[in-house]
């Protein structure tokens, strides 16, 4: 740039001073004005939007589904549609790291590459137009992030709708436009139009992409904050995955009722020799990992099986603070199972039967366990499966088979009377007599599912004969 | 400046920004120092009675020594600290027992029950206390502490009143 | 009685001299757009604050990492809102520090003299970025093993140095206590070593060249 120029600039700049104002307290005062706004902002974010929980690190765990920070979105999108396209999308450096080199270079050095003093935009049609096709860019990349190039039924169809609009329009427009301000010398109007036209069509057929993309079910992924929380959280995962073996409270000492381990001795996990022996992290690879050899399968994500990291964790919570007599148990932890019943109150499958049923059946009576057929997860399984669906739950039927099995009858063979058909149940222990109670209570009255139908069947007592005067 | 005694606008723009200055300081300052002092303001452990021991091992005269794990959190660790002491029975009245804390009361360590000496002895600063707690010799400002509050359960074991903190 | 104190103070640090050339300047006429720049200044500082505020609690090793943040939103009071804002500080820093990007790239204000002042502001945004970055790792949750596992891996396809660079990055080959003690070190003490610097340099600028005016059409 020569001197002139230089000095016109100075001077314009000196005229502008000349009618402007002082940076304290003018301009001060709208920077603090602004910087009010957004702290109030992110205070309402903080307060009434908060950090989403999440589960803990878990590097065994490869079904997890990686994401960025939103504001690399772009980036990944970018990658994952550039991956697409046939042979270059083989290359991926050129993707990864020459394509954004390129970009931040030119960002950088845009001062010595746009070198002529003109700043009104009226003049600067090339670079805006480029930045403006830019911009759109990354937000629709942001925005159509979530949605899979390739849709489940194998059509490419989404994912060349995205490379479209995510690469090959945007490439093109900027290629139109370096030609139009070069070569073809065209007006700064027309180019605007033109940049215009690129990103409308960008923002229509990603729009489309959005429309018909397949709404994906939001994974909610529980996390147990509090101790209390994770207590729960282990001790409905100890219900369904050792209660079968080790028994609701840890005592078991000879296994019963498991196919394969019958009568096979075990340490009680509940006792002092197990609980200030093992510190927590060797309980939670004993977990994971199992012992093969002495018949415990592996519970952990590492080794092929449910648990993630986080899960074991919380059991190893649950036995330490239920078991080890060193633990404080917060008061909040031991309330009771289900809510006591009032005389003549009707449990329902919401409040009484589902904790009881996770509790001290599911362990066993879930999909992949030798249980004659019988799942118990939700409130139609119970009701609708098992090789003895016809005589298991029968309202008002005291000789449900559920029912006697529950208060240590067996269900003998009607073909062979010698051969238990239904073994007691639990095999382990009789439940105690309050949780038997509720669930007799439960089927006598036709098994209701919300706590409205329970309390539709409320019979109050008689009242009591008042002896007349 | 204006001289009237109107707010002229620079005046209000300065007060504006400083009172939005200090709100955004007060805002943030309080939840801070909140923040910042919360562990100092936590209640200790809570109490439990703790078994130390049954009774029949207990000789009459001679200290008996226990010791118990208690385990706090602090923060997000488990620490895990240990207790001891020794119970004196002086007859064989159950409840005429004397338990001691073996934390020496100069400065945290733990007393041993010397035989020989007839005392309990601190190994950092050679303090000595009687059987019965009290000093004898070194720089303890007071006598050993004790476990006021204990019980004999149904199984005969004797339990004392512990609090952390 | 203040007057004399404030002269006394005035004498050895030069408090006038700084109050004209600092804050008693002539700008052109400002527009509300301006404000973008102390607005990153400002989130700079409310990070800088809940950032150290979080270091109190917060212990940057797989073992307790994701404990200890678990133990400042439920155990600590306030512990949420520190952390809130320090989350959502950075997502807005983000958008003001690329939007003031913008501005300045539309008003075309890195033009002479300003060429310097846009230079430092471009390394300031990818600080911004790498604050972003490093901080994800830090809670060490599922969402930050993954992202960083990702991200680090991209850096790994350069041609030739690719794999150095992906272990430098890490603390070796794989992502592991040496990484996030790293990412911890860039995220509190390199990268805003860096920022703080350039914001200085930035500033300096700013105050010697004076704000760019809005620019007319005879611009």
């Amino acid at each position: 740039m020569d001197d002139k120029s230089k000095k016109q600039i100075n001077n314009r700049y000196e005229q502008e001073l000349n009618k402007g104002e002082f940076f304290w307290p003018d301009s001060i005062f709208k920077d603090v004005i602004v910087s009010l706004g957004i702290f109030v902002l992110v205070l309402l974010l903080a307060t009434f939007v908060g950090v989403a929980p999440e589960p803990k690190a878990d590097p065994s765990d490869s079904t997890y589904i990686p994401r960025p920070e939103w504001y690399f979105l772009f980036l990944f999108k970018f990658l994952a549609l550039y991956g697409q396209i046939p042979l270059l999308g083989k290359i991926e450096w050129l993707a990864t790291v020459l394509i954004p080199g390129i970009a931040i270079g030119i960002l950088t050095l845009l001062p010595l590459i746009e070198k002529s003093p003109q700043r009104h935009y009226s003049k600067r049609a090339l670079p805006l137009s480029i930045m403006a096709i830019m911009l759109v860019g990354i937000v629709l990349l942001t925005l159509t992030s979530e949605v899979p190039t390739v849709s489940e039924d194998g059509s490419t169809l989404l994912g060349l709708l995205q490379a479209l609009a995510g690469l090959a329009i945007p490439g093109a427009g900027m290629i139109v436009l370096l030609l139009m301000s070069y070569v073809f010398k065209s007006s700064a109007r027309l180019m605007a139009w033109t940049a215009g036209l690129v990103a409308l069509s960008m923002i229509l057929i990603s729009g489309t992409v959005l429309a018909f993309a397949p709404e994906r079910a939001a994974e909610d992924t529980e996390v147990a904050t509090t101790i209390v929380d994770q207590i729960f959280a282990g001790q409905d995962l100890y219900s369904i995955h050792c209660v079968e073996c080790h028994g609701d409270d840890g005592k078991v000492e000879v296994i019963e009722g498991v196919e394969g381990l019958e009568g096979e001795k075990i340490t009680p996990i509940n006792s002092r020799d197990v609980l200030y022996t093992v510190t927590d992290s060797a309980m939670v690879e004993v977990i994971a990992y199992g012992r093969p050899n002495a018949g415990m399968p592996p519970f952990g994500k590492a080794y092929g099986a449910e648990l993630s990291k986080s899960e074991i964790d919380y059991i190893v919570v649950f036995m330490r603070y239920m078991w080890d007599d060193r633990f404080e148990v917060p008061q909040e932890a031991l309330k009771p199972l289900f809510p006591p019943l009032a005389k003549g109150e009707v449990p329902s499958y919401d409040v009484h039967i589902q904790p009881i049923v996770k509790r001290y059946c599911v362990s066993c009576h879930r999909a992949g366990k030798e249980n004659n057929n019988y799942l118990m997860t939700s409130y139609e399984e119970i009701l609708t499966t098992g090789d003895n669906v016809d005589y298991n739950i029968i309202a008002g039927d005291e000789a449900s088979y559920f029912l006697q099995v529950i208060q240590e009858t067996p269900i003998m063979n009607p073909e062979k009377p010698d051969e238990e058909l239904i073994g007691v149940m639990p095999p382990s222990r009789a439940l105690k007599p309050n949780v038997v109670g509720a669930l007799v209570r439960w089927i006598m009255n036709g098994m209701p599912r919300t706590a409205e139908q329970a309390a539709g069947l409320f019979v109050p007592p008689a009242p009591e004969a008042t002896p007349t005067p | 400046m204006s001289d009237s005694k109107e707010l002229s606008r620079r005046d209000f723009i300065k007060v504006t920004t400083g009172i939005v200055g200090g709100a955004i300081g007060l805002a943030l300052g309080l939840p801070s120092i909140s923040y910042l002092i919360d562990p100092a303001l936590r209640e200790g452990g809570k109490e439990a009675w703790i078994p130390i021991g049954r009774l029949e091992n207990m000789e009459i005269g001679k200290p008996y020594q226990f010791s118990f794990t208690r385990v706090q959190v602090n923060g997000w660790e488990r620490t895990s600290s240990s207790f001891g002491g020794y119970a004196l029975r002086n007859s064989e009245d159950p409840n005429d027992l004397l338990i001691l804390n073996s934390r020496c009361t100069h400065l945290a360590c733990t007393v041993n029950w010397s035989e020989q000496a007839g005392a309990y002895l601190c190994p950092c600063h050679d303090a000595k206390f009687s059987p019965t707690g009290e000093v004898l010799d070194g720089p303890p400002p007071r006598p050993l502490d004790s476990f006021a509050e204990h019980r004999l359960t149904e199984d005969g074991v004797i339990e004392i009143f512990f609090k952390a903190g | 009685m203040w007057k004399k104190v404030y002269e006394w103070m005035d004498e050895r640090l030069g408090l006038n001299e700084i109050y004209t050339s600092l804050l008693d300047r002539p700008e052109p006429k400002g527009n509300w757009w301006n404000t973008l720049g102390s607005a990153s200044l400002f989130l700079f500082l409310l990070q800088g604050l809940t950032g150290i505020f979080l270091t109190v609690y917060y212990t940057p090793s797989p073992d307790h990492a994701y404990d200890s943040i678990q133990y400042i939103m439920e155990g600590v009071a306030y512990g949420w809102l520190i952390r809130g804002i320090h989350h959502w500080g950075a997502t807005l820093m983000v958008i003001v520090v690329f939007v003031h990007m913008l501005r300045v790239f539309v008003t075309a204000s890195f033009k002479y003299p300003r060429e310097l002042t846009w230079l430092i502001g471009i390394g300031l945004l990818l600080a911004t970025l790498g604050m972003g970055f490093t901080g994800y790792l830090l809670p060490w949750n599922q969402r930050a093993y993954w992202a960083t596992t990702v991200g680090t891996q991209i850096a790994g396809t350069v041609p030739f140095i690719g794999e150095f660079i992906l272990k430098a990055l890490r603390g070796g080959p794989d992502l592991s206590a040496l990484t996030l003690q790293r990412f911890f070190s860039a995220h509190i003490w390199m990268l805003p070593a860096v920022l703080a610097g350039f914001i200085g340099v930035h500033l300096y600028l700013i105050i010697r060249h004076g704000e760019s005016h809005w620019p007319k059409r005879e611009d």
